[in-house]
């Protein structure tokens, strides 16, 4: 184990100490995270990838039903509530028919919209009786994951609840006072009256103090830097993951210079096994792919970029992803034979795979075809993965299908790349 | 005597690129024993290489196996590296690496450490007179620095065994002489047991008690250098260098006839060197003769009568230059 160690250290040595890796490293991927994330940040508002559409069904019309919409709408100026705020260009897709229940929930069946949300009749008569009511909520997405829209909805509804609980106490109050000191009853009127002031003042009171459940979504450029903070939640993983492939692919070139200049033969001749040589080598370029990952993530730190707060998550995405880059370069790299060739590899892959896989900008913005296709880059399980932490603040769980992929990739390609491995 | 290295049927098949296979080693029987300096003498291609990466543990033989001081190099190969040392034909050092950094890397792959580990390399850059540069990157370094820092890698682990695969190949011949001299120290000093390979039969002279003559992946001729010079018996050798011309047969032949003392006549034609240059190799005979001396006179009178234009005369006492060229009909650096 110590051998081991000693390799990879040495081989990071030798890394560092040529100067011609240190742009690739450092300086090209922190400039590119920068201008790439400022830019998303800015065209965010505009192309709002994250726009979402969600059906809703007002069966009350009522005041508080109204008023229930409109918080929807501020607590998540990403929903686009249909039919209500349909716009010009039809972002409904309603054709102009009218949105009726069974149509609706077809819509949200079928993932045309995001969700389906149902506003009974008598909402506001049972908020007032403070008595229990169900909003129907129909929607797709996986329950165990963050939604986006349901958030939103559970928000609104438990300041309502709250509300509606506190007018209900307070009422409860008031008809005990009265009869208690024997205060000339009150006016219907008047106790309505007094009951809904409280009712809003709470629901104000609620809005004022920090939500509960606290909800994000990228497109909130009108907000100049939350916008660009988003941009860089999208570029520095993006970057990161890029130049990962880029740092560790390029380690083709450098397993073949070792056998030509007879440093990896030295080593064979060594009292070492085959194993440990091998484990050594992948260890250094396992190494040197997370210390890229650090380097882009360290910058994304610097500017702003959310984490999420699931560290362990996170990191076990990046490991999960360089040992899958790691893995492919290990079975390229018996059939490479001039540095040349290498590089022109490593170009070809790198570029290709990282846009494929969303790494440049995020996959919900291309057509779903592409979004399939690019699912055969490993690139794209990783855009997923960070994309559920960074995002939507989900935990290990909501990342384990990624990791899983990624990890069964590397084991086939370490498979091939091991038994073919060639120490002269 | 006991063995420091028995190789038994080594065999070495390789495949090409495009498929078809070449048999490096066909089948090497190697005893070297303890404590001498054994060489591997042969021209380019014949297998020297190939022999010590499987001796080595580098190269999986085809068939065959070797014991390193008891120790099976297949079956035990952790036991039998560590007796030995290994200074490849390639200068196998780290180029962005200051020759210390080097040899400090490689010390603590033998399980050298601190004290010991700082000790051992102040030895070794002393013993290969390299103090001074000991902390310049190794790309900085001249050819026969390289070597020397090469050399001495192989020594870190003071291996009872040293291997050296053309130590002295491309360097100038001040380096050439201090290489030689460091392998006869550490035989003498150190009581090391040495394989030394070379295509250059006056280092494989100067060291060796006892050589093994490959050609083609297989030992042709084995023994002390007495035991081969034998084989070609008392016979000198005249060479002639006699430029780019044609001889014709019948002349070599009454001159093998006429001539008393010569045995065998070996014309080597010129040669091309390589297809862009329009030098060639000038032609040249080999004459062997029981008396060298006696017999030049009318060998030169012949070839002269003839209108045979004489460069140079070489006369050789018996050497592995002529053991080599008896054996296979060719000389050994071509
Ligand atoms: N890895 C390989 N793949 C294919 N052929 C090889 C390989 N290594 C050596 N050979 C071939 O095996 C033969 C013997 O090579 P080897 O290097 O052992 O010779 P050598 O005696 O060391 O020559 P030199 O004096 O040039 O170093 C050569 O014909 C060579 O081309
Ligand atoms: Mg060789």
């Amino acid at each position: 184990m110590r051998s081991i160690l000693t390799i990879i250290l040495n081989d990071l040595k030798i890394f560092f100490s040529q100067r011609g890796n240190l742009p690739g490293l450092l300086v090209i991927p922190v400039l590119l995270t920068l201008v790439i994330g400022w830019s998303l940040g800015q065209i965010g508002g505009d192309s709002g990838p994250t726009r979402l559409r969600v059906d809703l069904i007002d069966l009350d019309q009522t005041e508080l039903s109204s008023e229930l919409i409109d918080d929807l709408r501020a607590a998540n100026d990403a929903l686009v509530l249909c039919p209500q705020d349909n716009d010009a260009d039809d972002y409904c897709r309603l054709d102009e028919e009218p949105l009726q229940l069974e149509r609706a929930v077809e819509r949200a069946r079928s993932g045309s919209s995001s969700a389906l949300i149902v506003i009974p009749a008598g909402y506001a008569g049972a908020l007032e009786g403070f008595e229990r009511v169900d909003i129907d909520y129909y929607s797709l997405s996986d329950p165990l994951r963050p939604d986006p829209v349901r958030q939103s909805l559970d928000a609104v509804l438990q300041r309502a609840s709250s509300a509606s609980m506190t007018t209900g106490v307070a009422g409860a109050l008031l008809d005990n006072l009265t009869s208690a000191i024997e205060l000339p009853p009150l006016a219907a009127e008047t106790r309505a009256g007094f009951l809904r002031t409280l009712y809003l003042r709470s629901q104000e009171m609620l809005t004022e103090q920090p939500a509960p459940v606290r909800f994000r979504v990228a497109d909130t450029a009108s907000d100049g830097e939350d916008g660009s903070m988003n941009g860089f939640n999208q570029s520095a993983p993006g970057m990161g993951t890029l130049y990962v492939m880029f740092t560790v692919l390029g380690g083709m070139a450098v397993l073949l210079r070792e056998r030509r200049q007879w440093t990896l033969q030295r080593l064979v001749v060594l009292p070492l096994s085959r194993a440990q040589i091998l484990g050594a080598k992948i260890g250094v370029y396992f190494s040197l792919g997370m210390i890229q990952y650090f380097i882009v993530f360290a910058v994304g730190a610097a500017v702003g970029m959310d984490f999420g707060s699931n560290p362990s998550a996170l990191l076990a995405v990046m490991a999960a992803f360089v040992l899958c880059i790691t893995a492919l370069t290990f079975s390229l790299a018996p059939w490479i034979t001039s540095e040349g060739q290498a590089r022109g590899l490593v170009l070809l892959l790198s570029l290709s795979l990282a846009p494929l896989g969303g790494a440049w900008w995020p996959l919900e913005i291309v057509p779903e075809f592409m979004q399939t296709i690019g699912h055969l880059s490993p690139v794209a399980w990783a855009m997923d993965a960070f994309q559920d932490l960074l995002w939507y603040d989900g935990g290990f769980p909501d990342v384990l299908p990624e990791i899983g992929v990624l990890l069964a990739a590397a084991a086939v390609l370490f498979a091939v790349g091991i038994r073919s491995f060639k120490y002269e | 005597m006991r063995l420091m290295v028995e190789a038994r049927n080594l065999r070495k098949t390789y495949k090409r690129h495009d498929g078809s296979t070449i048999e490096a080693v066909k089948g090497v029987d190697l005893e070297i024993r303890q404590g001498e300096i054994f060489s591997l003498l042969g021209p380019n291609g014949a297998g020297k290489t190939t022999t010590i990466s499987m001796i080595s543990g580098l190269v999986e033989p085809t068939e065959g196996d070797a014991s390193i001081g008891g120790f099976s190099i297949t079956k035990q190969p952790m036991d039998a590296k560590r007796l030995m040392g290994f200074v490849p034909q390639e200068i196998a050092l780290y180029p962005d690496l200051s020759a210390r950094q080097n040899l400090a890397f490689f010390g603590r792959m033998y399980g050298l450490a601190g004290k010991t580990l700082s000790r051992r390399v102040d030895e070794l850059v002393e013993f290969v007179d390299l103090s001074d540069r000991q902390n310049d990157r190794i790309d900085t370094f001249s050819g026969g620095m390289k070597r020397r820092i090469n050399l001495a890698a192989g020594l870190l682990n003071s291996p009872p065994l040293i291997y050296m695969d053309e130590p002295t190949v491309g360097i100038d011949p001040q380096s050439r002489r201090r290489i030689l001299d460091t392998v006869k120290l550490l035989r003498e000093e150190e009581g090391m047991t040495v394989l030394y390979t070379t295509h250059l039969m006056e280092e494989a002279q100067e060291l060796s008690d006892r050589v093994g003559i490959m050609d083609h992946g297989e030992i042709i001729a084995m023994g002390t250098q007495a035991e081969l010079t034998q084989q070609v018996g008392e016979e000198d050798r005249l060479e002639f260098t006699i430029g780019a011309q044609e001889v014709a047969e019948a002349l070599l032949e009454r001159i093998q006839q006429e001539t008393v003392g010569v045995t065998r006549i070996l014309h080597n034609p010129p040669e091309q060197l390589s297809d862009e240059s329009s030098e060639s190799t000038p032609s040249r005979l080999t004459v062997f003769a029981k008396r060298g001396r006696t017999a030049l006179p009318q060998i030169i009178q012949n070839l002269d009568a003839a209108g045979v234009e004489i460069q140079s005369v070489a006369v050789r006492e018996p050497d592995l230059e002529a053991v080599f060229l008896a054996l296979t009909g060719r000389a050994l650096r071509d």
